[in-house]
């Protein structure tokens, strides 16, 4: 119960910021600031005394969950890739991550506030606010483990550091501060950025890992569990500061531009690009641009090509059988199974289930869609249809209630139920909810839900995405997303002038085409080159871009 | 081989003196720079839809019925009255020689557009010269010359033989099983004849299959008249069958060039009758009408142009301002792409490997070069087949795409002493040249499911010093000096092409494109379609889509209104932004 608790007044709380920053921006910046009182920060407040009192794994997820729902609010007509890649950006590893750090931190720190402390660190620099300084070994040590895996940051990193294609750029950065994105923001000091950084999640900050930035002289102002208020006061710190002013701007999820925005302007003269990640703040920067407002070019990197095949269709591809495995240690072979939607994370699921040897049905509501699904050799039915003999469903379409209570009613006794589409809507859990019906938590993210006539039903993850809650995404999708911005960085910083106008650009196909064959040498995989007279022929620049820009 | 270059060179020499040929421009990329307001934006493309998807109740299937409700219902003349269903004809379709389509394959469509994409293969007909058994009998008398009647007392059309008219409706009533999807459409706008009064001047194969095409067409209330696009793949019985039920048909198997322009000529220039569609395949109709009758243009609501030359043409037109009338580039059709090269060629590699060699696939070692839609679908099938499969890419997003899917990527160098099969699928040229065959080893098996015939330098191993053996239809070996043979498969031209069939499914995909377009653009409201050349609107797309769902007996889930909603779509499509790609 305390868990629904911290999540009704959660979704409560953000439902009212949401609101008010539709309706109002300023109105709500006043009112956080202002006044110390006001409902907003009581809600904080009481929020992170009910969150601090029930310290489970789960319900850092939950939170993140009605973030997610809250943001996608935002944008009105949110495409099924949209969907997928903001669940991404708020980054899984990031909560992963926080029950592993979680060992060396809690328990030793008092309750002060970093903001109230001063520390410096071992160069005498006190330019930086997080948790605990001391950390720092720690989160060396969780940086390094990150670098592994990102061997194609690791390789940009050494190809440029000769040029420094970012000599003079003062980045100002608000994203999740995990080890995945310290590996990042030392690629960008290594090739000559200097960066000044805050959390763009209350609670994804590895403290640790903040710790080993400020360590190393990167001005960090993020803690995990900070409060609103904290929230704004860290993006503050990066960008109100004397003798510098950022010229670039690296962003997920839109409040440090729109703080620069708000509090800021004059910086805009100064500032070179935008860099967005998230779904939402690439939607904020297209509403800006759509009312003129936009006085920066911004570059959307969520829809690269690269970073959308990989959140969705190879990341979910191994993220449903992971997901299913841990869960419920199910064996797929001849197992019946329905998987709702088949656009790039339906087309994923399908093609691990089967396989595994598991007998797919699809439903699907896109004609084009449907037909690939034929073509590619499964069944394409309506869930009713087959809802009676299946043995898992798997929804991913990115639409609501597509499993209602009463397809539910008729599933067979074990039926697994699952969602890897987006947030909590696919699956009508709230119908379940109803007196004859019993809920039984077998394990963590496992529910029976079990009717009066003894038929069981397996919930996974209460209905939220599977991928998300039993599994980990992986560091070199993450890995994927961080060169990206560092590519798109470096593309805005050196772009000759007149090139980005003041509007959102997508990345360009050279450098999606940089991205890959930066990831290339993980797999040991050798590009062929077109010699001068196959690039003649086709018409082609030997070094790219090799298809025109609507191939997908 | 020299005869049958000759509309293609004919249709280059006409192509210079207009300064349009050469110009190694990709049609594509000319597509995406030329019109950017029509190419782009299939929602724009289409407000009428839209507007009428709004307004009425209709089951999203038939969503395009209702859009065609302005047209007025009309008896048609031509109205085919249905042939007993019973007829099959038993017996298989005697084999042919196949030489005639690695002819057409090789050289036709090359000539106009230097990048070519690799749709070109599949826009030629499969079957086309597999029913000919029956011309022998016939007398050496040019059929323009014959006069002939039908049945109904017609002499209005010219083809080699009315009296094979029998034989000809069964091919047809044998394809007619095979393309649900156009009979389907045919049952469903039957009533409502959409294209009434439409008069439509064809150019395309005389097959089977196009004649299915042409009589839905008819059935839609629609008047034809039809030339054949390609002199070799003409089917005389069916242009019989065709002329028999009142379709001015004019075309005949292995017709001469001056023929061939007769031909066409005789589709267009007839007095009382002038068309008011155009639905070509290669470019020909158009450029004729736009030479010798430019004024019929003025009528004209609309070109449909199926393949990559020819559109390559309208594109040179609309690039000089000459282009008057709105054309529908039906090769570019999102699934049509999809079946043309990734789920055709997934087929047709096995298929054709199997046919030529017999070989067994499982554990050999094959190098795909390239990995566009082409080799990932014959990656795919091979690996399906447990073949080990590597693969050779320049392009760094594809290749990450065939590590993703579990393909060693590799350089040709390091892999090619090694292979026991190697496929290309560039599009390029050179890419596998005397040095790589130097290095194979004894028995490897080379092939071009590519295009054309670039792919792989076969000029360089006709030497002297190597031997060649032609062990069967499309198998040659090479035996070098040290007895070492290689396996060449189809001279290194389009091994599907050549070597397999392309199946009826893709060209009932093809075939309810092209009428859809012809619907669409022949209802669109005027001022709708400017001058320009436009793609597939995607709901279009789609309604091709739930034509071929039938065949599969899928059921399509429909959107409640309360997920269209949330969703912010309309419940009956279009389902995806036009910049999805699926």
């Amino acid at each position: 119960m305390t868990d629904s608790i911290v999540d009704a007044k959660l979704e409560l709380k953000q439902a009212s910021k949401e609101f008010k920053e539709s309706e109002n921006v300023a109105e709500k910046y006043s009112a956080m600031t202002v006044s110390k009182n006001s409902d907003v920060n009581m809600n904080v407040g009481e929020l992170s005394a009910a969150f601090t009192a029930v310290p489970t794994h789960k319900s850092v997820k939950k939170l993140q969950f009605a973030s997610q729902e809250e943001k996608q609010e935002f944008s009105k007509f949110p495409t099924k890739t949209g969907r997928r890649s903001l669940s991404r950006s708020i980054s899984q590893s990031s909560t992963d991550s926080y029950s592993s750090a979680a060992s060396y931190t809690d328990s030793s720190d008092d309750e002060t506030s970093p903001r109230e402390k001063t520390q410096v660190n071992s160069k005498g620099s006190s330019d930086f606010c997080v948790k605990n300084v001391k950390q720092a070994e720690f989160g060396r040590r969780e940086i390094e483990i990150a670098e592994q895996d990102m061997s194609a940051l690791i390789s940009l990193r050494k190809r440029a550091q000769g040029e420094k294609p970012l000599a003079g750029a003062k980045v100002v950065g608000c994203t999740h501060i995990t080890a995945q994105t310290a590996v990042l923001i030392e690629t960008l000091v290594a090739l000559g950025a200097q960066c000044r950084w805050a959390a763009c999640n209350i609670y994804s900050t590895q403290n640790e890992v903040a710790a080993a930035l400020a360590e190393t002289g990167v001005a960090v102002f993020a803690w995990k569990g900070e409060s609103e208020d904290d929230f704004w006061w860290c993006i503050d710190r990066c960008v109100n500061t004397e003798c510098w002013q950022a010229n670039m701007i690296l962003d997920d999820g839109g409040d440090l531009t729109h703080w620069v925005y708000k509090k800021y302007p004059s910086v805009f003269k100064k500032v070179r690009g935008i860099v967005e990640e998230s779904v939402t703040g690439v939607h904020r920067l297209y509403q800006l641009s759509k009312a003129g407002k936009l006085c920066v070019p911004a570059m959307n990197v969520n829809d690269s090509v690269t970073k959308q095949k990989f959140d969705n269709l190879y990341c979910c591809r191994e993220s449903i059988l992971d997901g299913l495995k841990r869960t419920t240690d199910v064996m797929f072979g001849g197992k019946q199974v329905v998987v709702c939607g088949y656009g790039e994370v339906g087309k994923g699921c399908c093609t691990a289930l089967k396989a595994l040897g598991a007998i797919v049905c699809v439903t699907e509501i896109d004609p084009i869609c449907a037909l690939q699904a034929c073509m590619d050799g499964f069944k394409v039915v309506k869930l009713n249809e087959v809802v009676r003999q299946v043995d898992m469903v798997i929804t991913c379409t990115g639409n609501k209630n597509v499993v209602t209570r009463e397809q539910l009613d008729r599933m067979k006794n074990g039926c697994i139920v699952c969602n890897m589409g987006h947030s909590n809507t696919e699956i009508d859990v709230a119908s379940l909810r109803t007196p004859e019906l019993t809920w039984e938590r077998v394990r963590s993210q496992v529910d029976h839900v079990i009717w009066p006539d003894g038929k069981r039903v397996i919930l996974l993850a209460e209905g939220r995405l599977l991928n998300l809650s039993c599994s980990t995404v992986p560091s070199f999708v993450l890995s994927i997303t961080a060169t990206t911005q560092a590519l798109a960085l470096i593309e805005l910083y050196n772009a000759p002038d007149g090139r980005y106008r003041q509007d959102v650009y997508l990345l360009p196909k050279k450098m999606d085409e940089y991205v890959a064959s930066l990831h290339l040498p993980n797999f040991d995989a050798h590009l062929t080159e077109l010699s001068d007279e196959q690039a003649k022929y086709m018409g082609l620049n030997k070094n790219g871009p090799f298809k025109p820009n609507y191939y997908r | 081989m020299s005869a049958c270059d000759v509309p293609a060179e004919s249709f280059a020499a006409m192509a210079e003196d207009s300064e349009l040929h050469g110009i190694p421009e990709n049609v594509l990329q000319l597509g995406s720079s030329v019109p950017p307001a029509p190419q782009h934006s299939d929602a724009e493309c289409n407000p009428g839809t839209e507007a009428s998807a709004a307004e009425g109740s209709w089951s999203g299937r038939w969503v395009l019925l209702r859009l065609l409700d302005q047209a007025e219902a009309r008896h048609s003349a031509y109205l085919l009255a249905p042939k007993e269903a019973s007829a099959v004809l038993e017996g298989t379709v005697p084999e042919a020689p196949r030489m005639d389509r690695k002819i057409q394959v090789s050289e036709q469509a090359q000539v106009f557009s230097e990048r070519r994409s690799k749709a070109v293969c599949c826009s030629l007909p499969p079957s086309s010269s597999d029913s000919c058994s029956s011309e022998s009998s016939e007398g050496k008398t040019s059929p323009r010359y014959m006069e002939q009647v039908n049945s109904k007392g017609s002499k209005d059309f010219c083809i080699k033989n009315i009296r094979q008219a029998a034989f000809g409706r069964k091919e047809i009533e044998m394809a007619e099983q095979e393309m649900m999807a156009l009979m389907t459409l045919r049952r469903a706008a039957e009533g409502e004849k959409p294209l009434a009064g439409a008069k439509i001047v064809g150019c395309t194969h005389i097959t089977a299959h196009m004649a299915v095409l042409m009589e839905t067409l008819s059935v839609l209330g629609a008047q034809c008249r039809w030339a054949a696009c390609n002199i070799y793949s003409i089917q005389n019985e069916v242009a019989a069958a065709l002329a028999e039920g009142g379709v001015p048909v004019f075309a005949w198997k292995e017709e001469s060039e001056d023929d061939y322009f007769w031909c066409i000529d005789s589709c267009v220039n007839v007095e009382g009758w002038e068309p008011n569609m155009i639905l070509d395949d290669g470019g020909y109709m158009t450029r004729w009408i736009y030479k010798e009758y430019p004024h019929l243009f003025e009528n004209i609501k609309g070109i449909v142009e199926e393949s990559v030359s020819g559109i390559h043409r309208l594109y040179q037109l609309y690039k000089t301002g000459k282009l008057c009338g709105p054309a529908i580039n039906v090769n570019e059709s999102l699934i049509k792409q999809k079946f043309d090269n990734f789920y055709c060629c997934k087929e047709t590699v096995l298929d054709a490997l199997k046919r030529t060699t017999d070989v067994i696939l499982a554990g050999k070692q094959v190098a795909v070069c390239g990995y566009g839609e082409v080799g990932k679908g014959c990656c795919a099938a091979l690996k399906g087949m447990r073949a080990i499969v590597y693969v050779t890419e320049i392009d760094p997003i594809c290749a990450l795409q065939a590590c993703m899917d579990g393909f060693r990527v590799v350089k040709l160098d390091e892999v090619i002493s090694m292979v026991d099969i190697l496929i290309t699928c560039t599009g390029n040229k050179n890419v596998v040249l005397r040095e790589h065959l130097e290095l194979v080893k004894n028995g490897c098996i080379v092939c071009n499911m590519g295009h054309s015939n670039t792919e792989i330098d076969v000029a360089s191993l006709i030497t002297p010093e190597l031997t060649w053996r032609h062990v069967r239809a499309h198998v040659d070996h090479i035996v070098w000096p040290d007895g070492k043979t290689i396996v060449l498969l189809a001279e290194g031209r389009l091994l599907n092409l050549s070597c397999s069939t392309v199946p009826v499914y893709v060209l009932s995909i093809t075939a309810t494109t092209q009428a859809l377009a012809l619907i669409e653009m022949f209802n669109a409201p005027e001022g709708h379609y400017k001058q320009g050349i436009y793609l597939f609107p995607k709901k279009m797309d789609e309604y091709v889509s739930v034509l071929h769902l039938q065949s599969f007996d899928a059921h399509l889930t429909e959107l409640t209104d309360e997920q269209a909603k949330y969703m912010a779509i309309n419940k009956n499509g279009p389902f995806k932004p036009s910049y999805y790609r699926y």
